[in-house]
C-alpha cells in the first residue's frame, strides 16, 4: 500500500504493508534518529512528534499516520534552514545530558512536546513529561536540568 | 510484524461502511482506535484493521445530559478540554494524568480503552463509579450503562462504540479516585472511585467502585448500603471501609497478593470518602 508523510516538513509518498509500524518505516527511510527498543511502548526510544505530539513510533501503525505530519530528532534542528540546533538538543549538550545517548532522541522529542505545550514547566512536570523516556545510564538529573534550561532560553527567545 | 496476517487497513467515511466491515468480516476485522493493544499484539486472526479517525469522532463536549467524548478522542485531548476542569471537581482530568506516559496517552482512544477493557484500567473504574453511558452503534443508535458493557460482552458484537457520556450531576455530588501503582504511571495494583450525592448532608446515592482486584472494576454496593442515609463522618468513613475490605473480592496475581489488595482496598475507599467529604464540606461552605 502506497502512504503519503509529511516527515520533517518533507511531503513523501512511501510504499508500506497494512502491519508495518512507523518505526520500522522511518528507520527504512534513513531516519535512524529513531531508536529501536522495546517495541512495545515502555522505553519511549522511537519517540518521534505526530502531528506535534510526541508518540512512541513502535506502537503506530504506518497506515494510520497517511496523511499526517512527522517529525523525527533529525527534523529537531534548523528548522527555519539556519541550521541551528534546537534549544533542547543544545541544552542536552550544553548540560551533558547524554551518556550512551540511545535514550536522547527520544528523550528530546518528549521535551519538545512538552515546552510547546507548557511553556514553564516544574520539575514534577518535566518528570512526568518524559515519564515514557528510560535512561539506563544517568540518574535523570542531567536531562531534567537540560529540560529546564531549554525551556528558559525559549521563553527569553519568545520575549524577544 | 506483530500483526503477521494483517491485509488491510481501511479508513470508512461512514458509521453504516465501517459497521458493515465489521458484520462481514467477523472475528478477523477490528476497530483500531489508538491501536496501542491491537499493534502489540500478536493474533493470528487479525486481517482487518477498521480506523474511525474519518468520522469526527473525536470531541468533548457539554450537552444537556452532561460531558460527551467520541470515540476517537485522545486520553490527551480528554485532559486539555476546558470542559471537563469543573466537572466534579475535576476528577476526570486528575485520574487521567495517572494513566500512562504523555506518549501513550496521546494516542490511546476513549473507545479503544473503554473496549480493551483491561481489569487494571483507571478509565473504566472511574467511568463507572461516574454512572457513565455509552452509545453503541449497531445499525441503529442505543446508549447502555459502561457497566453493561462489561455485564454482557455481546453487546458489542456487531456494534461500534461511538461514544462516551458522563452524566450532568447537581451541586451536592462529589466523586473521588485514588490509585495505587508502583509508580504514579504504572499500571494500578489496585484503584478506587466514588461518587456521592447528598441531600441536606445526607447521602442520598453513592456509587463506590474498586479495579485491578484484579478483576476489572466492580461496583461495590454492600459498602454504598454503609452509608445511605448517613452523614460522611469519621466513623461512617470506617465502616464503610470496614465493609469494602470484608466484602471486596480480591486475590493474587503477578502485581500483589489477595492479601495487600484488601488492604488497598481499605485504604483506598477510606482515601475517596475523605476526599469526597472534604469537597462536599468545601462547597457547602
Amino acid at each position: 500500500m502506497r502512504i503519503c508523510l509529511t516527515v520533517n516538513g518533507k511531503k513523501q509518498e512511501l510504499d508500506s504493508t497494512p502491519g508495518d509500524t512507523l518505526l520500522h518505516l522511518l528507520r527504512r527511510i534513513g531516519y535512524k534518529g529513531v531508536k529501536k527498543g522495546c517495541e512495545s511502548g515502555d522505553c519511549g526510544a522511537c519517540a518521534v512528534l505526530l502531528d506535534g505530539r510526541v508518540v512512541n513510533s513502535c506502537l503506530v501503525l504506518a497506515a494510520k499516520a497517511d496523511g499526517h505530519c512527522v517529525t523525527t530528532v533529525e527534523g529537531l534542528a534548523g528548522q527555519e534552514k539556519t541550521g541551528e540546533l534546537h534549544p533542547v538538543q543544545e541544552a542536552f549538550l550544553e548540560q551533558g545530558a547524554v551518556q550512551c545517548g540511545y535514550c536522547s532522541p527520544g528523550m528530546m522529542i518528549a521535551a519538545v512536546d512538552l515546552l510547546a505545550h507548557n511553556p514553564n514547566p516544574t520539575d514534577q512536570e518535566i518528570k512526568e513529561g518524559i515519564s515514557g523516556n528510560l535512561c539506563r545510564c544517568t540518574g535523570y538529573v542531567k536531562q531534567i536540568e537540560a529540560i529546564r534550561i531549554a525551556a528558559k532560553k525559549m521563553r527569553k527567545s519568545a520575549d524577544v | 510484524m506483530a500483526l503477521s496476517n494483517l491485509r488491510e487497513y481501511v479508513r470508512p467515511d461512514g458509521l453504516d461502511m465501517a459497521l458493515s466491515l465489521v458484520k462481514e468480516k467477523g472475528r478477523s476485522a477490528r476497530v483500531i482506535g489508538g491501536g496501542i493493544d491491537l499493534v502489540r499484539s500478536s493474533s493470528p486472526d487479525i486481517e482487518t484493521l477498521v480506523d474511525l479517525s474519518q468520522l469526527s469522532l473525536s470531541y468533548v463536549r457539554q450537552t444537556d445530559k452532561g460531558i460527551a467524548i467520541g470515540a476517537t478522542t485522545t486520553l490527551t485531548e480528554i485532559v486539555e478540554a476546558p470542559v471537563l476542569n469543573n466537572y466534579l471537581q475535576g476528577v476526570v482530568v486528575e485520574m487521567l494524568r495517572q494513566v500512562g506516559a504523555p506518549s501513550l496517552r496521546n494516542l490511546a482512544s476513549m473507545g479503544g480503552t473503554l473496549a480493551s477493557a483491561h481489569p487494571w484500567s483507571d478509565v473504566i473504574t472511574l467511568f463507572v463509579a461516574l454512572g457513565a453511558q455509552v452509545t453503541l452503534y449497531n445499525g441503529v443508535t442505543r446508549m447502555v450503562p459502561l457497566s453493561d458493557l462489561y455485564a454482557s460482552r455481546a453487546l458489542l458484537s456487531p456494534a461500534i462504540i461511538t461514544e462516551a457520556l458522563l452524566p450532568a450531576y447537581a451541586h451536592g455530588t462529589a466523586a473521588a479516585f485514588m490509585k495505587f501503582s508502583r509508580t504514579k504511571f504504572d499500571i494500578a495494583i489496585l484503584n478506587c472511585a466514588c461518587l456521592i450525592s447528598t441531600q441536606n448532608g445526607d447521602c442520598e446515592s453513592v456509587r463506590l467502585t474498586a479495579g485491578g482486584t484484579p478483576q476489572l472494576a466492580a461496583l461495590l454496593p454492600e459498602v454504598a448500603e454503609v452509608l445511605l442515609g448517613r452523614k460522611l463522618s469519621q466513623t461512617s468513613i470506617g465502616q464503610a471501609a470496614e465493609m469494602a475490605r470484608e466484602t471486596t473480592l480480591v486475590r493474587n496475581d503477578l502485581r500483589a497478593s489477595g492479601n495487600y489488595r484488601r488492604e488497598l482496598v481499605y485504604a483506598g475507599v477510606k482515601r475517596c470518602l475523605t476526599c469526597v467529604s472534604t469537597h462536599l464540606s468545601g462547597a457547602s461552605q
